[in-house]
């Protein structure tokens, strides 16, 4: 067992004390420099907490649509050459599949830029 | 940082033989933030005697110690700069041209554009730039000065023609970068099919900007003092630069300000019109403002691609590419459904 709290919620209080302790003290030319830091934490800990599931369902999901097994990765590569190959053009099940994958790389990476509709997901 | 005192001296000579001076004295050169591949110095001179007699602020954009430069030499841009300012564009106005004798690289000297670019305060800060309407109207303007000048062009003859029309060469500039990528990017892969599918002809090349968005235009209290960053000019299809000023992307937050955050279509078409006599299609723009978050995305990846391997370790270049997945998602929000 891990110790408590584990590194998700290390990374949240340590950018609470970040921004609010240290951010207001720091000369002008530094805030930028502080504001990437906390950008980079709660990146980090948004990964941590979504944990392998997110990519285990998108491997599932590449699986059934491209027929075949393969890792993440390798079925990506593929799927990217069919589309380009025109073999996915306007192909609903395909976009789906972009869309739900996408969607979650952006509530990891950049969750103020969701479509209202998913932001409480 | 300061200016190595041989570099001072070297820089006062020449200042002085160019501006056909008796004496020019540097005061003050320091080095301006931001630009890994250029340096930026903020130069104010007093000159003795000619036709700049007084006092002179002014910018010297040269290459990095280390930078490798993938865009337009210093030469190339001043030649472009050159170009813009004859045709009535609002840039800072290109003084001299120095080569590698004097400093060790090539370098150039512009006269200082007085205001702010910075893309988040302009568009919150209202007191910046005056009416944001008569602003975005005067930017359609300026766009549409730019979009006069057409190839061929002596001075310009380093642009390359291209052979492809401009949506397809991006296309294939797209897909080699991604070719030579380690990870696959297919929602990018589907955008950039999309461009293929749907590139438009491109009747007639002009000189486009290619990074005309706010946060490279300057602006003070009373409006537009100058248009920056010149290094990806080329000849394209004039509503590449179009779409990209209004693209989802570089409206900084402010979603409902369609052209560049700050104002509205209709009055940047409004400029666009006034001077170039040409009324615009939004649907045909639509495709470069598709276009525009490909491209953003591939830049941005790049961007990102120096830090991961290792080669030049920044957590700016890391968080940029952060930035690939909420790009991805506008582009199967603009290419899926009826518009597939």
């Amino acid at each position: 067992m891990r110790e408590q709290p584990d590194g998700a919620a290390l990374l949240a209080i340590a950018r609470e004390v970040l921004l609010r302790e240290l951010l207001p003290g720091l000369p002008e030319d530094k805030v930028y420099a502080a504001r990437m830091i906390a950008n980079a934490m709660s990146i980090a800990e948004r990964q941590l907490r979504a944990g392998e599931e997110p990519q285990r369902e998108e491997r599932g999901a590449l699986v059934v649509l491209l027929q075949r097994e393969g890792g993440l990765a390798e079925l990506n590569h593929e799927l990217a050459a069919r589309i380009r190959q025109g073999g996915f053009d306007g192909n609903r099940e395909a976009w789906s599949l972009l869309w739900d994958s996408t969607l979650q790389r952006v509530r990891e990476s950049a969750p103020k830029a969701l479509p209202a509709s998913d932001r409480m997901g | 940082m300061t200016m190595r005192e041989e570099h001072r001296r070297a820089l006062e000579s020449f200042l002085s033989t160019k501006a056909e001076a008796r004496e020019v004295r540097l005061v003050d050169a320091r080095l301006l933030s931001g630009g890994a591949i250029q340096e930026n110095w903020l130069l104010t001179a007093v000159v003795s005697g000619g036709p700049h007699e007084g006092v002179l602020e002014c910018v010297l954009r040269s290459d990095a110690a280390s930078g490798v430069s993938v865009s337009h030499d210093r030469a190339q841009e001043f030649a472009l700069l050159r170009e813009a300012f004859r045709a009535g564009v609002t840039v800072p106005e290109p003084l001299w041209l120095g080569d590698g004798s004097v400093l060790g690289r090539a370098f150039f000297v512009m006269r200082k554009a007085r205001g702010t670019a910075a893309g988040h305060r302009i568009v919150k800060d209202l007191g910046l730039g005056g009416d944001r309407e008569a602003l975005t109207e005067r930017l359609g303007a300026e766009l549409a000065r730019l979009h006069a000048i057409r190839p061929p062009m002596e001075a310009l003859s380093f642009l390359p023609v291209p052979a492809l029309s401009p949506a397809l060469r991006g296309v294939k500039e797209f897909q080699s970068f991604l070719d030579g990528h380690h990870t696959a990017f297919p929602a990018l892969e589907w955008g950039i099919r999309w461009l293929e599918r749907h590139a438009p002809r491109t009747p007639e090349l002009v000189l486009t900007h290619r990074d005309f968005r706010t946060g490279n235009y300057m602006l003070d209290e009373a409006g537009l003092t100058a248009v920056l960053d010149w290094e990806f000019a080329a000849w394209s299809d004039p509503l590449e630069d179009l779409g990209w000023f209004c693209a989802r992307c570089w409206r900084f937050g402010q979603f409902d300000k369609e052209a560049g955050g700050i104002g509205s279509r209709e009055a940047l078409a409004r400029g666009y019109a006034r001077v170039s006599g040409r009324t615009l299609d939004w649907e045909a723009v639509r495709y470069w403002e598709v276009f525009a978050h490909a491209r953003w995305a591939v830049i941005a990846l790049q961007q990102g691609e120096r830090h991961v391997s290792g080669r030049e370790p920044s957590l700016e270049l890391a968080l940029t590419a952060h930035v690939v997945p909420e790009l991805e998602l506008e582009l199967l929000s603009m290419t899926g459904g009826r518009n597939a």
